[in-house]
């Protein structure tokens, strides 16, 4: 069908674009700007060259930072894993299983902060867990889970998979509802027992959902902040054991009002999302060629 | 799954079998309901709690023994929950409707018309996507300050979040799946593009349209760090900033802070009960390919 030159479908993008001008592109040219400025957000930005990004190299707790972001990663395979198996176990029909699906789904949208103020209870060192652990005899005296910086960290990712299971577990839910029913029939007179038949139907037929959780929980992965700011109290943790990029970003800027240098960071977050994106985009489409 | 036209020697055993498989399934289901509803319950039997009941014992005291809604009134008096409340809602309730909308103009071009530089535009949004929010802080905060003046006022959490890449790439999908004779048909009619969105496409693609709004709708709810930099007066602040309010005000008033957060969690429950199959639906249809 080939159609004369109109103006309408631009007139239906103009909305979505402007706004997208404004609030992204906008920002990203500013932020590139910014990044070889002295800037403190109130006053006017002054040109320093390359300054920011020197000291960024010699910056210890960017390093850090970017350590910790990097680990954080690990929170992706671990909540596909837990999310793949939950969509297993209730994809079965008993009676009530509406109601246990739901009740998996609340930490998903219950919101990051009242979360984190709960799990920040339960870690306390007087709180929950250390109560338990004591009084079952496992630990004679208490830890003090949110100021050891061996594990600040390991418990913001725990939350985030916690937080994260029961949502992407719908998503392979519905995954596997699609998977005829015919492949599992298959599997069965092939001689598979009921692991056998998941590994070899459910997760090649989960394979689009996988490729897509993948992609947005690494994404959010990178740029985790609110779970840091509660649990660590804004600190960042002891020796900045729980400092990501986000969060040092933030402290930087607005917190310390250095703007410019946190348009450094900025940079440096964009960059490492890049480069993350398109390895993992190379190494999906590499595992779907061979499918 | 039933394995028709099978006939399985010893099936009475096989029955007994089957029970207690069931048995053993729901032992699973509730403990995993458990681990998954612990923190939630803890906070509400925490925020019911009197003042001689312990909160820091060992072993852990569960149960209160002099249930109380003091706790809730001690936080309402000090901080204005439900104006918090109210702002939630309002910001909610503006994003949703307009980023939708915009999403769903965006959306039907990129969908269903041809036209130069279609797939440079849906590339360009899509990229977007991969963009960290956080980056665009910075320019964003000067902006609000010196260029659109809403420093401290809730319609900076409005303006800058009305474009999702997101939601015009699930619409999209929507938007595809419409056959293409219904809006050809229309066309001969004489129906012009924005009537054909309007009257035609918008009705069909409704269940999208619906899974989309209430997924924006709870992320507006919750967003975090954007609102705190933005919000500075308590009454202009939302549930999850007056929160983090509360919890520095109350510092070490567990009972009162777990009031607060149950306060703030409630809400958003009930919505996600009221709309549940909403989201299952919305979440199912964002993955297809």
């Amino acid at each position: 069908m080939t159609r004369r030159f109109t103006l309408t479908p631009y007139l239906f993008l103009v909305p979505a674009l402007a706004l997208v001008a404004t609030f992204v592109v906008y920002p990203i040219l500013a932020v590139i700007f910014y990044s070889f400025t002295d800037f403190d957000i109130i006053t006017p930005a002054e040109w320093v060259g390359t300054a920011n990004y020197e000291r960024l190299i010699g910056d210890p707790t960017f390093w850090k930072a970017l350590t910790n972001s990097a680990v954080y990663l690990v929170a992706t395979p671990t909540v596909i894993a837990l999310s793949v198996l939950l969509a297993i176990v209730v994809n079965r029909r008993l009676r009530g299983i509406q109601i246990f699906r739901a009740l998996y789904f609340v930490p998903a949208v219950s919101g990051s902060i009242a979360i984190g103020i709960s799990w920040r209870w339960l870690f306390e060192r007087n709180g929950m867990l250390n109560s338990i652990l004591i009084s079952t005899g496992i630990l004679s005296e208490p830890i003090q889970w949110l100021t050891d910086p061996d594990y600040v960290l390991p418990i913001a990712m725990m939350l985030t998979v916690w937080a994260g299971v029961g949502y992407y577990a719908v998503i392979f839910l519905a995954g596997l509802q699609n998977i005829p029913e015919e492949l599992y029939d298959a599997a069965r007179i092939d001689g598979c027992n009921r692991f056998q038949k998941h590994w070899h139907v459910s997760l090649p037929g989960l394979r689009p959902q996988i490729v897509f959780v993948a992609v947005i929980s690494s994404l959010a992965a990178l740029k985790v902040f609110d779970e840091i700011y509660v649990l660590t109290n804004r600190t960042g943790g002891v020796l900045e054991s729980g400092t990501t990029i986000v969060f040092y970003l933030w402290r930087q800027a607005f917190v310390l009002s250095n703007a410019g240098y946190a348009s450094a960071i900025a940079i440096a977050l964009l960059l490492m999302t890049l480069v993350f994106s398109i390895g993992l985009v190379r190494v999906l489409e590499r595992g779907s060629e061979t499918t | 799954m039933t394995a028709t036209g099978v006939v399985i020697p010893g099936a009475g055993r096989a029955r007994a079998r089957r029970g207690l498989e069931t048995v053993a399934w729901y032992v699973l289901l509730a403990l995993l309901a458990v681990i998954t509803v612990f923190p939630f319950l803890w906070m509400f039997l925490t925020s019911i709690k009197g003042p001689q009941d312990e909160i820091f014992s060992v072993p852990p005291q569960f149960l209160p023994g002099h249930p109380t809604l003091d706790n809730y009134t001690a936080v309402l008096d000090q901080l204005p929950i439900p104006r918090f409340f109210l702002n939630s809602v309002t910001v909610g309730a503006a994003v949703t409707v307009l980023n939708v909308t915009v999403a769903a103009l965006a959306a039907y071009p990129l969908a269903q018309l041809r036209f130069f530089g279609r797939e440079a535009i849906f590339y360009l949004l899509l990229a977007t996507l991969i963009v960290p929010a956080q980056l665009t802080y910075i320019p964003s905060f000067v902006m609000a300050v010196n260029f659109f003046h809403y420093y401290d006022t809730i319609g900076a959490l409005i303006l800058p979040n009305l474009a999702s890449a997101f939601n015009i790439f699930l619409l999209r999908q929507a938007f595809r799946g419409v056959p293409s004779e219904l809006i050809d048909a229309a066309r001969i009619d004489g129906a012009s593009e924005l009537r054909i969105w309007w009257t035609i496409l918008l009705p069909i693609i409704r269940p999208s349209l619906a899974a989309v709004a209430i997924f924006t709708f709870v992320t507006s709810w919750n967003d975090f760090l954007w609102p705190s930099l933005m919000l500075h007066t308590r009454d202009n602040m939302t549930l999850p900033v007056g929160l983090v309010a509360l919890q520095g005000f109350f510092s070490s008033d567990f009972r009162s802070i777990a009031a607060g957060v149950t306060m703030t969690v409630v809400p958003i429950l009930i919505f996600f009960i009221v709309f549940q199959r909403h989201f299952v639906r919305g979440l199912a249809g964002a993955v297809k390919g």
